[in-house]
């Protein structure tokens, strides 16, 4: 099976790899895996009101896996926590032509925004004023 | 205890009969226990059977019907794959665990992907660990490391398997929430697994080079 070139282009040039430290009140963390596989992939956001102002990740995974979780670290900075939890994996299975064995790798992606951005709301809870 | 329909005798699977030598096409969607003629049970004595396959194999092998009409040669090679496909499922617990969960109405491998984020943590520390055994010079103390890791995980199989093996005795009903329980185990074994064969691969690939 042929990756495309645009998740070579994320395999070869991981955007945004590293780690925040997680005890940060700021920082949001969510680990994910893939049980079929054992891919397990870590993103994490850092918080500024409520846009993400940072993103990084760690994928242990395929090619896809990785690309697809860079590509949404790529996308969700800069964008309020509304704005990233309506990201859907169909538009990065779109964004990165993934083939049908490789979805499961963009929901992954999915599930990992979400957790992260869990959370970060589950340290800060429902009635907590955030401070910037 | 089904009886042959050639020669009367009890039939100790419906592959074939052992007192005639007859062979028959059992009907699809037998369970693995049925076509092995052994009693639906999670737990299972592994000699009991190999000496079953065995005896089964040599039944139904292709060899022996080699002057056979056609028709009953193919029969031969079919029911030597059906036992061998029983067999491959039964001799594995964790494969034998997971065909329970699924025939009794469990969720599928990917239908039930969340673990606790305490889990996932620590599989992320595993892959962490060997990314860095992987990079690093021989002889730099992470051969201790890998392998203290590796015992650890396989303390964690063997724990797992035993909380499987007593969640399956007796069996959950059809469609009972421990089924879901079950599911997680063996998603978390799978992960267990997957490391203990990359430390393994990764150990070998050491060997060679020295």
């Amino acid at each position: 099976m042929a990756y495309s070139d645009k998740v070579i282009d994320h395999y070869n040039n991981p955007r945004n790899v590293g780690s925040f430290d997680k005890t940060k009140s700021n920082v949001g963390t969510g680990v994910v895996g893939a049980p079929e596989c054992g891919d397990v992939m870590k993103l994490q956001i850092e918080v500024e009101g409520d846009r993400i102002v940072d993103a990084k990740f760690k994928t242990f995974g395929c090619g896809s896996a990785i690309a697809s979780s860079s590509l949404a670290t790529e996308w969700i900075k800069g964008k309020t926590l509304d704005e990233a939890l309506s990201i859907q994996n169909t538009q990065i299975v779109e964004e990165l032509s993934l083939p049908p064995v490789k979805i499961h790798c963009s929901v992954l992606a999915e599930d990992a925004i979400k957790a992260a951005i869990h959370d970060y709301k589950t340290k800060h809870g429902p009635g907590v004023r955030r401070q910037t | 205890m089904q009886r042959c329909p050639n020669c009367d005798a009890e039939l100790e699977s419906p592959l074939g009969c052992a007192a005639c030598q007859r062979i028959f096409d059992p009907p699809e969607g037998l369970s693995p226990f049925e076509l092995l003629g052994l009693p639906q049970a999670f737990a299972l004595d592994e000699a009991h059977l190999r000496r079953r396959v065995l005896r089964l194999g040599r039944l139904v092998h292709p060899d022996f019907f080699g002057n056979a009409p056609a028709q009953e040669r193919e029969l031969a090679e079919r029911n030597s794959a059906r036992l061998n496909r029983a067999h491959e499922l039964l001799a594995d617990p964790v494969e034998r665990a997971n065909w329970f969960v699924t025939a009794l109405g469990g969720p599928a491998e990917n239908e039930q992907r969340s673990m606790p984020q305490a889990f996932l943590a620590e599989v992320l520390e595993w892959n962490e660990l060997l990314e860095e055994a992987r990079a690093a010079p021989a002889g730099s103390g992470l051969r201790e490391r890998l392998e203290a890791l590796a015992s650890t995980l396989a303390a964690e199989r063997a724990r797992g398997l035993k909380s499987i093996a007593a969640h399956l005795a007796p069996l959950p009903e059809r469609g009972s929430l421990l089924l879901r329980e079950l599911r997680t185990q063996l998603n978390a074994l799978r992960y267990v697994d997957r490391a203990l064969s990359e430390i393994e691969s990764l150990s070998l690939a050491r060997a060679s080079l020295r």
